[in-house]
């Protein structure tokens, strides 16, 4: 693990180009594959918990994700040869009446960063969409973004619409800044985090449930 | 204590001496006036601010924009057009019904497009205040005894406006000169048009500069890149105020508890609306920074949307008696009210801001 050490630094640091020469490196000296993700993964771990601690702040949290982002597709084909998958498809978007994005695409940056297929539904997503998404993706949770108070209501009618669905297993979380575990409880969600790392920690866990 | 007049109680409470009453503003979403209207409420906006005898007066309002008046037909096809409107956004607009645009983007999105097309358009706009409508407005505020104050937008808003957000926080760390170059362009002109204000001949009492830079946790950027990119057009604005002899409100959203210390290096006197969810709290900031600082707002709206008045009540009690200590607290919502408080409400809001906010 620790020639991937640079690698593992690069992603944290948000140097992107450093990231894929690391990256293509890796591949070309035949690492292991699973070695080579994990190691990325663990920057993003690392900078989610940086930043739930204010170490650091958006803009480096964005250009780690964009690092990530860049190299993990330069790793995609090498996993894919190895039978390596996402561990699991998560859908998430900023529900109907809410345009609010930053925090939503925050999340949506650490899944992919923490090697989960996502699907991205944008903004103003209405809960169909998100009914919809779920079946066709065949996801495992569905994450609702929330900023106003006055789209609360929109998440709850998208979490009775996706339970109405009946997709077996699914996971419903959500997230914003007028969210609460309470509110989460309320309206029948299985869970909420305040921040982007803890939205890994408890999809992963989620997921397994 | 005899009654002051507006003027009089505001320049007292940023001056933190006594005075008779806190000072009162507020403000509402649209959907709110509409909701209170058909609940009783006469009138606008306006008048729910007479009914609470605000002590504030806002003169102008101003935002630059690269182009404007000058919307662009970007591309079209059979249902749409896209559109660059006046900021730069592009967005799609559905030809044969109504809705909101679809939001694609913004136009300038690399600095190449900032130095090319945007930094020059701006520079080239000419003023974008109405001097006569603000001596107007600034008449209007000083026959109602109240307190006039300037607006303008700062420049981390104003630079996300333009090249959207996650263009400008990736710049902040890859390409801080170009971040810098944007602020200073559009403080240079926000300040050129409070100049031109200012030549009519007016004497305001504040100016109220407004830009979000935090959300529920933290800021949005560290406070060491705040104080080298966007602080030093900040204090600007401070300095200017203060060159015309006006006092300096700044309005950010979000949890800003670590950047009051820069605020007061910049010599602001105000910080607005400090809202609650995002963690902050007059109980705490008054005893830590009440000699230095006014604080504006704070009063939760969460507490006001279950429109039960118990809560209401001890929430506005209990943020009062600390604000009130300091002799430089003003009364607003910690953002604005939105509707799902009832008018009803709304109006027993204002009996215990009345009631609460003797001296
Ligand atoms: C930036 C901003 C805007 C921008 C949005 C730009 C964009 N592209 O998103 C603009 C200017 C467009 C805007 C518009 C409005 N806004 Co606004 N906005 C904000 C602001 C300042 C910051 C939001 C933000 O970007 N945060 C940064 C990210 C990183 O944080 P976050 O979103 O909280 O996300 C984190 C967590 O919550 C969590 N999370 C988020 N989503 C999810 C999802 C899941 C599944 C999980 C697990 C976790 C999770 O993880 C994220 C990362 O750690 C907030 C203030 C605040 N306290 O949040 C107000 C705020 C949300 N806005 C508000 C309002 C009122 C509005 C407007 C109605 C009016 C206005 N001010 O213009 C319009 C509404 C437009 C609409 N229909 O949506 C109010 C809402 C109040 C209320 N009672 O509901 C707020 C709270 C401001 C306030 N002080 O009251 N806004």
């Amino acid at each position: 693990m620790s020639n991937l050490a640079p690698l593992n630094e690069a992603i944290k640091k948000g140097n992107r180009n450093e990231a894929k020469r690391l990256v293509t490196e890796a591949i070309a000296a035949k690492l292991p594959p699973r070695e080579i993700l994990d190691a990325m993964v663990a920057a993003m771990d690392e900078i989610g918990a940086r930043f739930q601690r204010n170490e650091v702040f958006v803009p480096e949290m964005l250009i780690a994700s964009r690092a990530m982002k860049e190299a993990l597709a330069i790793l995609e084909p090498t996993l894919v040869k190895a039978g390596i998958t996402p561990e699991f498809t998560a859908v998430i978007g900023t529900v109907q009446g809410d345009l609010h994005d930053i925090g939503k695409n925050l999340v949506a940056m650490m899944w992919k960063g923490a090697n989960f297929a996502v699907v991205d539904l944008g903004t103003n997503v209405s809960p169909e969409a998100f009914v919809k998404a779920a079946q066709e993706h065949k996801a495992k949770i569905v994450g609702l973004s929330g900023l106003l108070t006055t789209t609360m209501p929109a998440m709850k009618q998208a979490v009775e619409a996706l339970r109405k669905a009946g997709l077996p297993g699914l996971k419903v979380m959500i997230g914003g800044a007028p969210i609460t575990a309470e509110f989460a409880k309320e309206i029948g969600a299985d869970g909420f985090s305040p921040d982007a790392a803890s939205a890994v920690d408890l999809a992963r866990k989620l997921a397994v449930a | 204590m005899t009654k002051l007049t507006s003027q009089e109680r505001v320049s007292r409470a940023f001056a933190h001496k006594p005075h008779d009453r806190v000072p009162r503003s507020e403000s509402f979403w649209p959907d709110t006036i509409t909701r209170w209207k058909k609940e009783g409420l006469m009138g606008g906006s306006r008048e729910v601010l007479e009914l609470l005898e605000t002590d504030f007066h806002n003169i102008n309002w101003l935002w630059p924009r690269p182009f404007p008046g000058d919307e662009q037909l970007v591309s079209e096809d059979a249902e749409t057009h896209v559109v660059r409107d006046e900021s730069g956004r592009l967005l799609r607009r559905w030809k044969h019904k109504s809705g909101t645009p679809e939001h694609l983007g913004f136009e300038c999105d690399s600095r190449e497009i900032w130095e090319k097309k945007y930094k020059p358009a701006f520079m080239e706009t000419g003023l974008q205040i109405n001097p006569a409508a603000t001596m107007r407005a600034y008449r209007e505020g000083r026959g109602k005894g109240r307190w006039c104050m300037l607006n303008a937008v700062e420049s981390f808003e104003q630079t996300r406006a333009i090249i959207g957000d996650e263009v400008t926080m990736i710049a902040m760390a890859e390409d801080p000169d170009w971040v810098r170059d944007i602020s200073q362009t559009v403080t240079d002109i926000a300040l050129q048009n409070l100049d031109a204000a200012m030549a009519t001949g007016i004497t305001p009492d504040g100016l109220f500069v407004y830009g979000d830079m935090a959300f529920k946790t933290a800021t949005f950027c560290s406070p060491q890149m705040y104080k080298d990119l966007i602080w030093p057009d900040h204090k600007r604005f401070a300095d200017w105020a203060h060159a015309h002899r006006m006092k300096f409100i700044y309005h950010t959203d979000g949890n800003v508890n670590n950047a009051i210390d820069l605020y007061l290096e910049a010599g602001f006197d105000c910080l607005q609306p400090l809202e609650c969810k995002a963690g902050m709290d007059i109980r705490k900031l008054c005893p830590k920074y009440g000699d230095k600082m006014a604080f504006f707002g704070n009063i939760d709206v969460m507490a006001m949307k279950d429109n039960n008045l118990a809560v209401i009540e001890h929430e506005i009690a209990s943020k009062f008696a600390a604000g009130m200590k300091t002799n430089a607290y003003i009364y607003h919502s910690d953002h604005s009210v939105p509707p799902q408080v009832s008018w009803e409400t709304y109006k027993a809001v204002i009996e215990l801001v009345k009631k609460y906010g003797q001296y």
